[in-house]
């Protein structure tokens, strides 16, 4: 049996993790990845990337091709019932029952997931509170703006406190200040240090604020695993992007000959992207001026995870999204 | 409104059992059940729309047509063409019904059910449960309206047993059909389109308003192959033809009670293998 750097068995245990939908389109291709109980895990990338796909398969409402997943120490396809039983997920779009009140709502899962019939009220009491529901439990769900539909989900999957928790995109569509009262909640479930949370995202500060570690996925692979932070470390400390008005590779290429710039550098058109990695940004103004080129707009910035994804894919992560 | 969510000491922890608690699906099944019915409550459509064009039928048309069609096989036309409209009603509501599985599906918590620790067959039961109590009590209802207007049902228990037995065989194999056709059809509009010929061809061959046995040999022979003929030849027996004349144009025998065991096992039959069709179809759209 694996354990985790906890001396306990992984939350999540993916092995070579493959679906293939009909038609062909390979979606997830070959995953491997553990996830620590009580870990915050992202998984980050484009739409598309298989994200949900993977979300899917390890909530069993998505059958693998091949390889093998844990959850909970439950397999899921030999034992998906145990798999649901130690999970809950938040989906990507609404799925909640408009016509019922957010109380009712809230009942249905808690009896669903075995929630013993004399806790159910005071559960339903406490993620009420949590959340800021409790005037609004009474009403039908139809009458909820967006975040407060959202924000009913997640209290929702926390009424059976799982022991794992998937969020697949939980503040896609909402507005700016409800998305960052969601992960202050998300934050606060994680300090909390029990409850292992999946979180897909393509939002890069959803993972460099929430996550533990973050597995970038592009075109159903795994292209880095890791904390972000030493992710982003391995782009230096600081980053200098560059707007010039020449095409950017021939600079690029240029300078590389002179040594002014570091691994994982890349030009998009005419923006190019350097980290610097200890080398004075005046001595890569230098050679940019020896190169011919004007310089039309600079920005000196930390690295960020969007970086990362640029420099293994080749595709900006933000854009593709 | 301004809402702010807090994040007060309450106790959100996960569960630190050995073992993780998987719901009695005793429980499950009624909580679904429950659900559905509550849903299906706040639908009006699912329970009085399909009640009204068999009730037109029932007291508008039979009334008028018993005026020139005095007796059907010894029975009133009246209360034969009553008892003939079920065979319009049961299955105009429950493939009526299959909209709400796709609304449930598209928009509702489908897919929050199907991540629960529980077998999604219990889905179709719990769906299927509220479906026969919605059946039979529209059927009471299209009994009652057609009394009030005139028709005579005279029976006993057993006979109201036949009736029961053939309404719930029924109700079971539409629904069935409902949970296949909603599984396949992906758009409402599409299901709304591919519904009426489902629910309404084999009702105009069932012997709803004249015996099978005054169609065409070939029509007849068809007929006799639809599980509604056979449903409705048992809720006439129950209900208002003793003799078993309905019967007697299926199986040409002279044992009534044989005769309707016969017909009840074969819409037994059809109502089984279609729930387990719809059961296998479900679970298996359910995951892609």
């Amino acid at each position: 049996m694996m354990s985790g750097s906890n001396g306990r068995r992984p939350a999540i245990e993916v092995t070579g993790l493959t679906k293939v939908y009909a038609g062909g389109v390979e979606a997830v291709k070959g995953l491997s990845f553990e996830v620590a109980q009580g870990e915050v895990f992202g998984l980050l990338g484009p739409n598309g990337a298989g994200k949900s796909t993977t979300i899917g398969m390890l909530t069993t409402t998505v059958s693998p091709t091949s390889g093998t997943a844990r959850v909970a120490g439950s397999d899921v396809v030999t034992d998906p019932i145990g798999v649901r039983a130690a999970s809950a997920v938040v989906f990507q779009d609404p799925v909640v029952d408009r016509a019922l009140t957010g109380e009712r709502n809230l009942e249905i899962h808690a009896r669903l997931w075995g929630v013993p019939r004399g806790e159910i009220g005071s559960r339903i009491g406490e993620v009420a509170t949590r959340f800021g529901l409790g005037d609004l439990l009474q009403r039908t769900v139809d009458t909820y703006s967006g975040g407060q539909r959202r924000r009913l989900e997640i209290a929702r999957s926390l009424v059976s406190r799982p022991r794992v928790l998937f969020l697949d995109e939980p503040t896609v569509g909402l507005d700016p200040r409800i998305r960052h009262e969601l992960l202050d909640v998300i934050g606060a479930l994680r300090d909390a240090g029990d409850m292992t949370i999946v979180l897909t995202t393509h939002y890069l500060d959803e993972a460099e604020r929430l996550c533990d570690r973050v597995a970038i996925v592009h075109e159903g692979r795994i292209v880095a695993l890791g904390k972000p932070q030493a992710l982003l470390d391995e782009l230096g400390h600081e980053i200098v992007e560059l707007r010039v008005d020449a095409p950017g590779e021939p600079l690029l290429s240029f300078l590389r000959q002179r040594s002014v710039i570091g691994d994982g550098a890349f030009a998009l058109g005419s923006t190019l992207t350097l980290p610097l990695r200890g080398i004075p940004a005046a001595d890569v103004f230098a050679a940019v001026d020896d190169f011919g080129a004007a310089v039309i707009a600079t920005t000196t910035r930390p690295p960020s995870l969007d970086d990362v994804y640029l420099n293994l894919t080749g595709g900006r992560l933000a854009a593709a999204a | 409104m301004t809402t702010t969510i807090t994040a007060p000491p309450v106790d959100l922890r996960p569960t630190t059992d050995t073992a993780v608690t998987r719901p009695a699906w005793r429980s499950v099944f009624s909580t679904l059940t429950g659900r559905r019915f509550v849903l299906s409550a706040h639908t009006p459509r699912e329970i009085l729309v399909p009640l009204l064009t068999p009730i037109l039928f029932a007291d508008v048309l039979a009334p008028a047509l018993a005026k020139s069609i005095p007796a059907t096989s010894g029975i009133d036309y009246q209360s034969f063409v009553a008892v003939g409209t079920i065979g319009l009603l049961v299955p105009l509501s429950c493939i009526l019904g299959g909209i709400g599985m796709i609304v449930d599906r598209d928009s509702g918590a489908q897919r929050d059910l199907l991540a629960a620790p529980a077998p999604r067959s219990l889905m179709v039961l719990g769906n299927l449960t509220v479906a026969l109590a919605v059946s039979l009590f529209q059927v009471i209802a299209l009994l009652g309206a057609s009394l009030a207007r005139g028709a005579t049902f005279t029976t006993d228990v057993a006979g109201w047993l036949w009736a029961a037995a053939a309404v719930v065989g029924l109700a079971t194999f539409m629904h069935g059909l409902a949970e296949i056709l909603a599984a396949r059809i992906k758009k409402q509009e599409e299901y709304v389109g591919a519904a009426p010929p489902v629910a309404l061809l084999p009702w105009f061959l069932a012997g709803s308003f004249f015996p099978i046995s005054a169609m065409p040999a070939g029509l007849t022979a068809i007929a006799k192959l639809l599980p509604v003929t056979h449903a409705l030849a048992l809720l006439r027996y129950g209900l208002v033809d003793h003799n078993g004349h309905g019967l007697h144009d299926i199986w040409g025998m002279t044992n009534t009670t044989a005769m309707a065991t016969l017909s009840l096992l074969v819409v037994a039959m059809f109502a089984i293998g279609v729930l387990a069709l719809s059961t296998r179809v479900f679970t298996r759209a359910a995951i892609d």
